[in-house]
Order: C-alpha cells, then structure tokens, then sequence
C-alpha cells in the first residue's frame, strides 16, 4: 500500500471519528426533544 | 440557530483549516508524508489531556458544591477525552509502524502509560452506565475522577523521567524543536480541535441536560402514561 493512501485513510479515519460521534449526539439529541 | 450549532459551524470551518494546513505543510526529508499524521495525533492527545483536566475539575467541583451542572461537565468531558486519546492512540500507532517500524512497544513508557489511562477512563465511562442512581453515579464517578486524573502528569512527564522509544516534546514554552512550517501547521489544529472539543463540549451538556428532562418527566407521570403489555390486553 502506497505511504500517501495509509495517510489519507488514517485522516479519514480520524476525521469519521469525529464526525460520527458529532452525529451521535445530534441524533439522541433529537430523540430527546426539546 | 442555537449556540451549539453555532460554535459546530465555527469548528468545521476551523477544522476545515486544520486539514488543509496539514495536508500542504513540507513533508519530513526521512519521514515522509506519514509526519502529517502528527497533526491530528499531538492536538488529539493535547485534548484528551485537557479533557480529563476538566473532567477532575468538574468532579472536584461536584463533590464540594453537589450541583448536577458539575456531573455534566466531568461526564461531557471524560467521554470527549476518551475519544480524543482512542483517536492519538490509533493515529501513534500508524506513524509508528511507519517511522519506528512497530506499532506498539510496551516497553515504551509513554504508550504504556496512555494506554492504561485510555482503559482507566474507559472504566469510568463504564461506572457511569452501571449505576442508575444519578446521585450515587455522581459522587461515584467523582471520586474516581479525582484520582485518574494523576495520570495526566505521568503521561505528560513519562518522555522526560523514563527516556525509551518515544520522543520528547517538540513544542515547549522554551522553544519549538520542529521547522515552523510544521509548527504552524500542528498549532493551527490544536486551535481547530479544541474549538471542536468545545462545540462537542457544549452538545453533550445539552443532550445530558435533555435527556434529564425527559427522565424527570417520565417520573413525574409514573405509570399513567405506561402502554399496556400485549399479554395484559384481552380482546386482541
């Protein structure tokens, strides 16, 4: 595997992290209501 | 729009920055492109630091006032901080399987010492779900908060007292032992991540505030609002 593909997924990774458990909160945030 | 999808909004567009610093700052003559890993793996395990200093704060805050406003915090940032140093282990290891040619050495005294306070903290987020009382929780969880966070320090410290595989810190308030552009770029993300730790901060506190109102809620109506069980209901 080329070094520039382990360094993109690794940031995609990371990233989907972040964004996955931002999206986490928003949708229990829904379910929660107001 | 509310104040959490505001500073949400500041941190991609913070984010957004980080990543475009961290893909266009020089690569490293030996190692390559896999240096860009440092930029998310040094502002995550800053902020996994930063979490647990807050978590212990909120929790010693909790044990003197009892205000469930602290036991937020300390959960909202612990849960944070145990995803940020998830995030600075998997990326260590990567640009070390890389640059060190293994992954993990527990040898090593600082990925010895983070990998006990990932589990350490894992185990507080588990405490947390196994008490359903939220006063008992509280005062719980704070205990422990208070005594874990004694491994921020020796995680911080473990490069300089135990001189193994790991190096040392290359931003320090003495001088930055890096080129600047590589400096800039690690700098620009921590200010990105902390501004997203913030934002995701504030989200949890408002979610935990929420889901108490539902809980209180649904307390208050006891069984009035309870639906029947299929095998209670006759005429079916």
């Amino acid at each position: 595997m080329s070094d520039q593909l382990i360094v993109v997924g690794t940031f995609v990774i990371s990233y989907g992290v972040m964004f996955g458990y931002a999206t986490y909160l928003h949708l229990r945030r829904r379910r929660a209501g107001n | 729009m509310t104040r959490v999808k505001v500073l949400l909004a500041i941190a991609s567009v913070a984010m957004a920055v980080g990543l475009w610093f961290a893909l266009t700052a020089p690569a490293d003559t030996l190692q390559g492109d896999f240096t860009r890993i440092i930029n998310i793996h040094a502002p995550s395990m800053w902020l996994a630091f930063l979490a647990f200093g807050l978590t212990a704060l909120g929790s010693a805050m909790w044990l003197i006032r009892k205000q469930s406003r602290w036991d937020r915090l300390a959960q909202a940032s612990a849960e944070l901080g145990v995803m940020f140093t998830a995030i600075g282990l998997f990326t260590g290891m990567v640009w070390g399987q890389a640059v060190w040619g293994r992954a993990w050495d527990w040898g090593d005294a600082r990925l010895a010492t983070t990998a006990v306070m990932f589990f350490v903290y894992l185990g507080y987020l588990a405490l947390r779900g196994a008490t359903l009382d939220p006063t008992v929780r509280a005062q719980r969880s704070a205990i422990l908060g208070v005594i874990a966070v004694v491994q921020v320090p020796l995680v911080y410290f473990s490069v300089n007292l135990f001189r193994t595989l790991h190096q040392t810190q290359s931003i320090r308030l003495d001088g930055i032992t890096m080129p600047r552009e590589m400096s800039i770029a690690i700098l620009v993300n921590v200010v990105a991540f902390t501004i997203l730790y913030a934002a995701l901060m504030l989200a949890r506190i408002d979610l935990a505030k929420a889901e108490e109102r539902v809980a209180a809620e649904s307390a208050l109506a006891g069984d009035a609002v309870k639906p029947p069980r299929l095998s209670e209901v006759k005429d079916v």
